[in-house]
């Protein structure tokens, strides 16, 4: 336990520093320092500063991404050896292929295990520091007792303390508590199954469509806002906002991602390559950027190449 | 009796299991495949504490996960091969036996 101590103080030092230069920013700006509105602010601007952090990470793995798009016909041919194999012995061989494949080429198209176990720590120590805060204790670092009092008796509008779960409400009958919690725990479905559904239906290939894993993911996709509602019951109204504010920088993201940089192959990719078509129209360049759109048309045999005024009728066209 | 014995002593890490089952079945399909290896960190994690026991399933668990970053080159990369392999059943439970 006290390794663990140990392993979470400079997490949690950081985070207070961040949370407090933020929360004094925005008391200089004018805010009451006593305020649950000033605290959520500074909240806000302890997740853009984590998840701007975490953008090379991001970017890196889009950049190797669109790398792994050179080795396609590979994949291509991986997958058309293994095609109509659904038991688990060739399904493993197949991916044991397609790693290997990747690794050869040097690029891989996952994004690695790193970004997502970097944020549990981060959230642990965010609870933890919250939760000594409402203790009215002092942090590891730059959270002093003072804030602590100051946090601990913080309210949103007046009635909504941060530091009370939705468990908490109940207990005390604070229908302001109950309702933040519900409406919190309902933007935080909406957004995590808009980003889900946006993820799925837009930025996957027609391949990782068809893996079992896929399938997986549409049920869980009903099953989120279950969790959601048990960790709005025992976290803290001011985790839930970080958690939040985390949720729509990730759809933010997310949808940038979908309409500059899709996954090669994927509906997003295709969509994107009509609109580039569109515009290069409009600008009266040349139908095609020769080397980008030539593997793009490699992978996918029929893309949007070369859009409206093909000299074959329509049915030809889709036909083959 | 002394079968009895070993699946006492095959306890611990058939809790490991059990919670990593649990993991793989429940959270690890939320975020879809992103590990850079084959066996995902998981499945590896899994199958080193199936045939290396708690410890050093758990030791090479972690050294996996911390491979498994953007500047890996990712691949083929399955756990040590062990004196013998335990049998398992399809839950993924260690059997007392040896692996036929």
């Amino acid at each position: 336990m006290d390794i663990f101590a140990l392993l979470m103080w400079p997490i949690k030092w950081v985070i207070e520093a961040i949370l407090v230069g933020f929360h004094w920013i925005v008391t200089a700006l004018g805010g009451d320092p006593g305020s649950g509105l000033t605290w959520v602010l500074s909240i806000v601007g302890l997740v853009l500063v984590i998840r701007s952090a975490m953008i090379p990470l991001t970017v890196r793995q889009i950049v190797s991404s669109r790398k792994s798009l050179e080795i396609q016909p590979e994949i291509q041919r991986i997958q058309k050896k293994y095609r109509g194999k659904k038991d688990q012995f060739s399904r493993e061989a197949m991916q044991r292929e397609t790693m290997e494949a990747y690794r050869k080429a040097g690029t891989n198209p996952f994004a690695s295990c790193l970004p997502l176990l970097i944020q549990m720590p981060i959230f642990l120590g965010l609870v933890q520091v919250l939760t000594d805060a409402n203790n009215q204790k002092a942090g590891v670092g730059l959270l002093t007792q003072d804030l602590a009092v100051l946090f601990s008796e913080s309210t949103l509008f007046g009635v909504v303390p941060l530091h009370m779960t939705m468990a908490a409400g109940f207990e005390t009958g604070s229908i302001p508590v109950i309702v933040t919690a519900i409406l919190l725990t309902l933007i935080m479905c909406a957004t995590q199954f808009y980003t889900q559904l946006q993820i799925m239906t837009k930025n996957q290939t027609p391949a990782m469509k068809e893996s079992p894993m896929y399938k997986q993911q549409r049920i869980l996709l009903y099953i989120i806002p279950v969790f959601l509602l048990i960790s709005a019951w025992l976290f803290p109204l001011g985790t839930m906002f970080y958690w939040l504010v985390s949720n729509v920088y990730t759809l933010v993201q997310q949808l940038i991602i979908i309409s500059k940089l899709p996954t090669p192959g994927s509906e997003a990719a295709l969509a994107r390559e009509a609109r580039m078509a569109r515009k290069r129209q409009r600008m009266g360049l040349p139908p095609v950027d020769a080397e980008e759109a030539e593997s793009a048309a490699e992978v996918e045999l029929r893309t949007q190449r070369q859009q409206p005024r093909g000299k074959k009728p329509k049915s030809k066209r889709e036909g083959s | 009796m002394s079968q009895g014995l070993k699946r006492l002593g095959l306890l611990p890490r058939n809790i490991c299991v059990a919670i990593l089952v649990a993991y793989r079945a429940v959270i690890s399909p939320l975020y879809g495949d992103v590990c850079r290896y084959y066996p995902s960190c998981s499945a590896y994690a899994l199958q080193a504490i199936q045939q290396h026991g708690v410890v050093r399933g758990i030791w090479l668990g972690a050294r996996r996960i911390l491979r498994c970053h953007p500047w890996a080159a990712g691949g083929v990369d399955d756990i040590p091969e062990p004196r013998e392999r335990l049998a398992t059943n399809r839950a993924g439970f260690v059997l007392a036996h040896k692996e036929q």
